[in-house]
């Protein structure tokens, strides 16, 4: 994909309310992120805890865009504003750049070089109605059903997930997705960032590359290749684990997320 | 139905290509790259491969002509069973 198709999808003219400035992939989110502050009472004293915690994860991957780019919650809250309520930490990159990966059977998967991340829960579901006129506005978003989908094919819960890597295209995407899959009630975000949940060190990694917020911008390819190298042990110093202070990596919740959180698709990997 | 898939399928190759400000390169250069070191990330040959899903069609650089699937397989030199790719 290239920068320069990312730009005409965020500046996109989507409909007759772009006369209202409502227009793009940025105005959409913001939307929602304003009506979640008035409903649940989140917003920028959470959303920074996911921008800080992802740069720290950034900080120790030398792939990430911003891996020589700390950031404070000072640096946070002098940002400018982008679209209110989002500052500019609270949007993804801009990436040039590619990713792939390779799926196959798990009988052959075990003939082959890497240690499989084995697909154990798949979900997807989509409210497909364009956020100006749904009635769900402040969520849950398709990431409720999906989630509970691959959870039920898993056969496991949130409690037996290790690390999560979560579709980031603004930090308000994490915190709905994760509040939809279950990890926090509806507005109880804030206290469960609170002491670094997210960050190395922490009980429950999330966006561990740096995400699409501090590592790059390649769509759905950005959590699902990060979950996969978890599991294979292949991260360096940012392997989930005894190096950064985390629990081995069993089992990672990995999730993609489209249009203006009208889709959303969830995968579990596990070690084999 | 609900656990069909599970158990049954997994990820054995990630492929990488540069990342970030890449100027002159093409949209297409990135998916050869990528899908290339995935398939020799997982110790397999292009031969191997019997499928090929494209994720969301996004438009290409605006002075690129559209990528879809079959011409990215095309360029890999794949010829797969299926073809997939997301409307968007």
């Amino acid at each position: 994909m290239s920068s320069d198709s990312m730009m005409q999808m965020l500046s996109e003219l989507s409909g007759n309310d772009a006369v209202f400035g409502h227009f793009g992939a940025l105005g959409g989110y913001a939307l929602a992120a304003r009506r979640a502050m008035h409903e649940l009472g989140t917003g920028p004293e959470t959303w920074k805890k996911i921008a800080v915690g992802q740069r720290k994860w950034a900080n120790l991957n030398p792939q990430a865009m911003m891996h020589d780019k700390p950031l404070t919650e000072t640096d946070y809250d002098q940002a400018k504003w982008v679209v209110e309520p989002f500052r500019l930490f609270d949007n993804c990159l801009i990436t040039d750049g590619g990713r792939a990966v390779i799926v196959t059977s798990l009988e052959r998967a075990r003939d082959l070089k890497q240690q499989p991340a084995v697909i154990m829960g798949l979900g997807q579901h989509h409210p497909s109605t364009a956020i100006a006129q749904s009635d769900w506005m402040a969520g849950p978003t398709g990431a409720r059903q999906a989630g509970k989908t691959a959870f039920a094919m898993a056969g496991i819960t949130p409690d037996d997930v290790d690390a999560c890597q979560i579709y980031d295209c603004f930090t308000y995407t994490v915190e709905i997705t994760l509040q939809d899959y279950g990890f926090f009630q509806p507005g109880e975000g804030r206290d469960w960032l609170e002491g670094g949940t997210i960050e190395p060190g922490g009980r429950m990694p999330v966006n561990t590359s740096g995400g699409q917020l501090s590592e790059a911008y390649c769509m759905g390819l950005t959590p699902i290749a990060e979950g996969a190298m978890q599991i294979m042990d292949r991260c360096g110093e940012r392997q989930l684990g005894p190096a950064t202070g985390t629990k081995p990596p069993e089992i990672i919740l990995c999730s993609d997320n489209g249009g203006i959180l009208q889709s959303h698709s969830s995968v579990l990997l596990r070690r084999m | 139905m609900s656990s069909a898939l599970k158990d049954k399928y997994a990820i054995v190759g990630v492929g990488y290509t540069p990342q970030g400000r890449v100027p002159g390169r093409t949209s297409l250069s990135f998916h050869l790259e990528a899908s290339a070191k995935a398939i020799k990330d997982a110790g397999l040959s292009r031969n191997d491969v019997d499928g090929f899903i494209a994720y969301r069609h996004f438009p290409a650089a605006s002075d690129e002509n559209d990528l879809p699937a079959d011409v990215i397989a095309q360029h890999l030199g794949l010829s797969p069973t299926y073809i997939y790719q997301d409307a968007n």
